[in-house]
């Protein structure tokens, strides 16, 4: 790790002569970090990569058998896996649309003269900082079909939002969506916050209609900013365990996350749990990546 | 677009006036519908057509800290009579505290000790990430670091790993060191987890203290800690304390890990509350009132944080 | 400030993680969230005042009662002295070596004689027939029914079944009366429903439900000793019990295709449905006017015979094993050499707990303590479990994976059903080679 941090001082300092030298200081403010990441994220990885090509069971006393790559030949053959990994992709599609049509439509009213702005924004954005576990439980009541609320706002008589196999995964996801649209919502007044005025004006006196000022102006300039909240929600979708699980126990819910949770600590298959971690790890960091390098690009500007 | 200038203007913005009301009013209600279970009635939390106006009890709070059991029989009058006031409570919910068999004193539900494992693990994790994370941070904004994209891609990604994935390989090797359901395993983990994004931040917001006020110290003879500590540091204080409330939410809400690595020592609210639905009838008020205590302190350093948010959530990319 | 705080909050966190294991003289019990649980509590509660060792009943909900056990025993972690674990859980819990094997104690105490047979075949022993014991027999159980005794015993009711179905209404002997009388109070106008089932598959729910039927229509999961699936549980018997459970699906009260024990009692509090499937453990609630407005109208039976008058029922119900990673292994014989006394299963009974004790049940003092003790009696005489095998999990998922979809989703028929799982089930139990 040193050498990777091997670099030439900042010629301006000139504390190298009284106490620590700054390469010191340095490794001393970095190492350590990167150090514990190492231990408790990359480590972990590594160990999990090697039961990944064993029949291990954390439940018996057998030791690991080595059976190559039979785990990712099993799990990649396995229909029920799949179904998994289309419902999560359904998921992701149904929650992150919405949460950009809600989150950046409120954020097209937010960015207008309206009084008690600052407030009303703060309130918006209290769902996104609740704990999705307990508060997605209470949903449970509110979805239900005899004394919910919702089917009673909506006048729905006793429509099945979560006993509805086929509804259930819009049900979930409609709580995603009420959690973090407020976070699309955010970044989006960010971003409409930073076009500059005399744009639209120029557009005024260019007599540009409403559409051609949001398509020419509005939608482009936002878009970098619009793009980080629609990648950075694409991946906590594809992760997503806590809501599904506590919210749903429909099959046609069970995401990829939950579905791994059964294998490895249910069923207890831990070396097959592994190879379907791994298999996810890489899908996530893909996203990751090019999450990152948005991140990086909008952060340069 | 922010001027109004045309009537037609001003008519196109009181609607948008009203729809931002409607739309605030429609993401407050389950929160609303949270606080106010909290304090209904037992019969009420599932009458139909759903009640929102009623007289306020504090009767869920009550049984939510005790370990109750069914009443199988109505309580003798005498007993009622004698019993404090919100024993009463308890028994006018056909249920009666259960009592320890040598001293007779009341047993407390789980409830208290998993908010108390809750504060714990949140609390001392965030001090280590944000204390590691602004050195860290520090270490980055101002000396050169060779790779230095790179080790913050790494150190970002840490974060993006699904909390499952990591679980497995991390239950294995708590289980050999024995650090499954304690609290130390789990501070280490939301430490690790909230490392990253206290050196995301931190970094932006170290980023923005002039350099010259160090420079100044060091020309006054500070050592570079002294200037750190000395300088740095009270600058930054803002920043500090934005990225410790953000660490330390999110680790008050983490879910996943807690379900797996604690089961009863070290376990947190979050996987114990969806867990209360109780002996064959769910009772919704001890839920709510249990949820509505954990989201409390959220909702309160939602408020204190308000002009930090954006840039938690973007990890320190966008400012305001 | 800060300082103190820290070194404040580093005091709790010793206080907390030493405060509990300071005192050898206690002991816990891993169970699941019920009432059972405290009235188990109640129990130890006298145990204590008798040799002053505090015992502590801990909870999970049923949810994940079986994951956080597993979590526990796999982690080796000594938090649980002793634990009240489901049946199945036999297999898995004595080849991994999790359960102190109680063959001794079993046969000293002679509890093959004291406990009821069925919860000694079901909860004590594997493999089956092999004598050897791994838990006491502890909390009987198994799924009964609830009814609206009101609506039942009304006249126009009576007249009008009697009219449409040719015979009297009354609480059902059979499936086929089970099936009728679901479908003549069904009556979604009238917000009432025939019949509240259980269907949710993220446990056991469903395969339980299913399995009543099975066992009353005569037919089996398999054979527990050879492992043999094929032609068992794809029987014509098997076929014909879970179409009738798939047509009182149709009698259920809207939302019902995720309902375990919480949304079966409600169905009755709640006025919703005429007839729920329910363990007995759950039924107290129904008899307290607190929790339930109908308490004086709701009655109780066992679960109906099939066409040749078969009549059995789901198990449920747990033994109480010693954990084997326990430190305190030596106390917690004591306490279950107490446990199996005669005068403490009765005050269990009493308190509430559903004693396995055979001359506690028979008592009619026991039968007569509740509406619902009768039933539970005479259930307890016909009851049948599960697979016991230690990948149960596996054959669990794989009976939801594939009864699910056809019982509430109208997917394929009963036979393709049955013959995917039974394919299912052979391949697994190939795979563990035995």
């Amino acid at each position: 790790m040193t050498t990777a941090v091997m670099a030439t001082l900042d010629p301006k300092s000139r504390a190298a002569a009284r106490g620590m030298s700054d390469l010191a200081i340095r490794n001393l403010f970095i190492i350590p970090t990167i150090a514990f990441l190492i231990i408790f994220n990359v480590f972990p990885l590594i160990y999990s990569l090697g039961y990944s090509f064993t029949d291990f069971r954390a439940s018996m006393n057998a030791p690991a058998r080595f059976v190559g790559l039979a785990n990712y030949r099993e799990l990649l053959n396995d229909p029920f896996i799949w179904s998994n990994f289309v419902i999560t992709a359904k998921y992701v599609i149904i929650s992150v649309v919405g949460q950009v049509l809600v989150g950046f439509g409120v954020a097209m009213l937010l960015n207008r003269t309206i009084p008690f702005k600052g407030l009303i924004t703060t309130l918006l954005l209290l769902p996104m900082m609740l704990s999705m576990a307990v508060v997605g439980l209470f949903w449970k009541l509110l979805y239900s079909p005899n004394f919910g609320i919702i089917n009673h706002a909506l006048g729905l008589g006793t429509f099945e939002w979560l006993s509805d196999p086929d509804m259930a995964l819009y049900a979930v996801a409609i709580v995603d969506i009420w959690m973090w649209s407020p976070f699309v919502m955010l970044l989006s007044l960010a971003g409409l916050s930073a076009v500059p005025k005399h744009l639209y004006e120029a557009a005024a006196i260019d007599r540009a209609g409403p559409l051609y000022t949001f398509f020419r102006i509005t939608l482009p300039l936002v878009a970098p900013i619009l793009m980080i909240a629609i990648i950075f929600r694409t991946m906590e979708a594809f992760k997503t365990f806590d809501l599904a699980f506590v919210l749903s126990s429909q099959p046609t819910t069970e995401v990829i996350s939950i579905r791994l949770y059964k294998m490895a600590f249910q069923q207890w298959q831990t070396g097959m749990s592994c190879a379907l971690a791994y298999i996810m790890l890489i899908m996530v960091l893909a996203i990751t990546n090019i999450y990152v390098k948005y991140l990086n690009k909008v952060k340069e500007r | 677009m922010a001027a109004v200038r045309t009537s037609t203007e001003r008519a196109l913005n009181r609607l948008a006036i009203v729809c931002v009301l409607i739309v605030t009013l429609i993401f407050l209600a389950p929160i609303y519908w949270i606080a106010s279970t909290a304090f209904k009635p037992r019969e009420l939390a599932t009458s139909v057509p759903p009640t929102v106006l009623f007289e306020p009890e504090i009767t869920p709070f009550v049984k939510l800290f005790v370990r109750r059991s069914q009443l199988r029989e109505p309580v003798a009058p005498e007993v009622y009579d004698e019993a404090p006031w919100w024993e009463k409570l308890v028994y006018d919910d056909g249920e009666r505290l259960v009592r320890s068999g040598r001293t007779g004193e009341v047993q407390l539900s789980g409830y208290p000790d998993r908010f108390l494992n809750s504060l714990i693990v949140a609390t001392i994790s965030t001090i280590l990430a944000v204390g590691m994370g602004t050195f860290t941070a520090y270490g980055f904004s101002r000396f050169k670091v060779k790779g230095e994209s790179d080790l913050l891609f790494f150190i970002l990604s840490t974060r993006m790993l699904p909390p499952i994935v990591v679980a497995i390989p991390m239950f294995l090797m708590y289980r050999a060191v024995g650090l499954n359901d304690t609290h130390a395993g789990l501070i280490i983990l939301y430490t690790a987890f909230n490392l990253s994004f206290s050196v995301w931040l931190m970094k932006g917001f170290i980023d923005e203290i002039p350099r010259e006020y160090e420079e100044a110290a060091l020309v006054d003879g500070y050592t570079r800690m002294q200037a750190f500590f000395k300088i740095v540091l009270p600058e930054a204080a803002t920043g500090i304390a934005a990225t410790a409330v953000f660490c330390f939410i999110t680790a008050w809400n983490e879910y996943a890990f807690a379900l797996i690595l604690t089961n009863r020592e070290a376990q947190t609210a979050p996987p114990f509350i969806p867990s209360q639905v109780g002996s064959g009838l769910p009772d919704w008020t001890v839920i709510a009132a249990g949820t509505f205590l954990f989201l409390l302190p959220v909702a309160i350093f939602t408020f204190l944080l308000r002009n930090h948010l954006l840039r938690g959530m973007s990890f320190g990319a966008i400012r305001k | 400030m800060r300082m103190k705080w820290t070194g404040m909050l580093a005091g709790i966190g010793l206080a907390l993680s030493c405060g509990t294991s300071a005192l050898a003289q206690e002991l816990t019990i891993f169970w699941a969230e019920w009432d059972p649980a405290n009235y188990l509590q109640e129990l130890v509660n006298e145990y204590e005042a008798e040799t002053g060792v505090v015992v502590t009943v801990e909870t999970t909900p049923w949810a994940d009662f079986q994951t956080k056990a597993f979590t526990e025993f796999n982690a080796r972690g000594s938090a649980y002295d002793l634990i009240v674990g489901d049946s199945q859980w036999l297999g898995a819990a004595s080849e991994a070596g999790h359960y102190v094997d109680l063959t001794e104690f079993f046969n000293k105490h002679k509890l093959n004689e004291v406990m009821a047979p069925a919860t000694v075949k079901y909860y004590a022993e594997y493999p089956s027939n092999s004598g050897k014991y791994w838990a006491i027999p502890a909390e009987g159980d198994a799924v009964g029914w609830s009814y609206r005794k009101d609506w039942f015993e009304d006249p126009k009711e009576k007249e009008a079944f009697q009219a449409k179905y040719g015979y009297e209404l009354a609480v059902p002997k059979t499936f086929k009366e089970l099936r009728d009388l679901a479908e003549f109070f069904h009556r979604p106008d009238e917000n009432r429903y025939g019949i509240a089932i259980y269907t949710d598959n993220s446990y056991d729910a469903l395969v339980m439900g299913v399995e009543n039927a099975i066992f009353s229509y005569g037919g089996e999961l398999g054979n527990y000793e050879t492992y043999e699936v094929e032609g068992i549980i794809n029987s014509d018997k098997n076929v014909a019990a879970l179409e009738i459970y798939k047509e009182l699906y149709k009698f259920t009260p809207p939302g019902w295709a995720k309902s375990f024990f919480v949304e079966d009692n409600q169905a009755i509090t709640e006025g919703l449905a005429a007839m729920s499937m329910n363990y007995f453990a759950f039924f107290p609630a129904l008899v307290n006017e607190a929790t339930n407005p109908h308490a004086k109208n709701t009655g109780f039976f066992a679960n109906p015979a099939g066409p040749d008058g078969d009549q059995f029922a789901a198990l449920g119900g747990q033994g109480i094993s010693i954990v084997s990673y326990s430190e305190n292994q030596e106390e917690a014989m004591k306490f279950l050499e107490w446990f199996i006394r005669d005068d403490v299963q009765k005050r269990w009974a009493e308190l509430g707990g559903y004693t396995c004790h055979a001359a506690t049940l028979e008592s009619a003092e026991f039968r007569n303590a509740t509406p619902y003790n009768e039933a539970f009696y005479q259930t307890m005489f016909k009851v049948k479990d599960f697979w016991a095998t230690p990948e149960y999990a596996e054959l669990l998922q794989q009976a939801n994976q594939r009864l699910y979809p056809f019982v509430t989703g109208d997917q394929g028929t009963a036979k393709e059903t049955l013959d995917a799982l039974a394919a299912d089930w052979k391949a697994t139990f190939e795979k563990y080679n035995r």
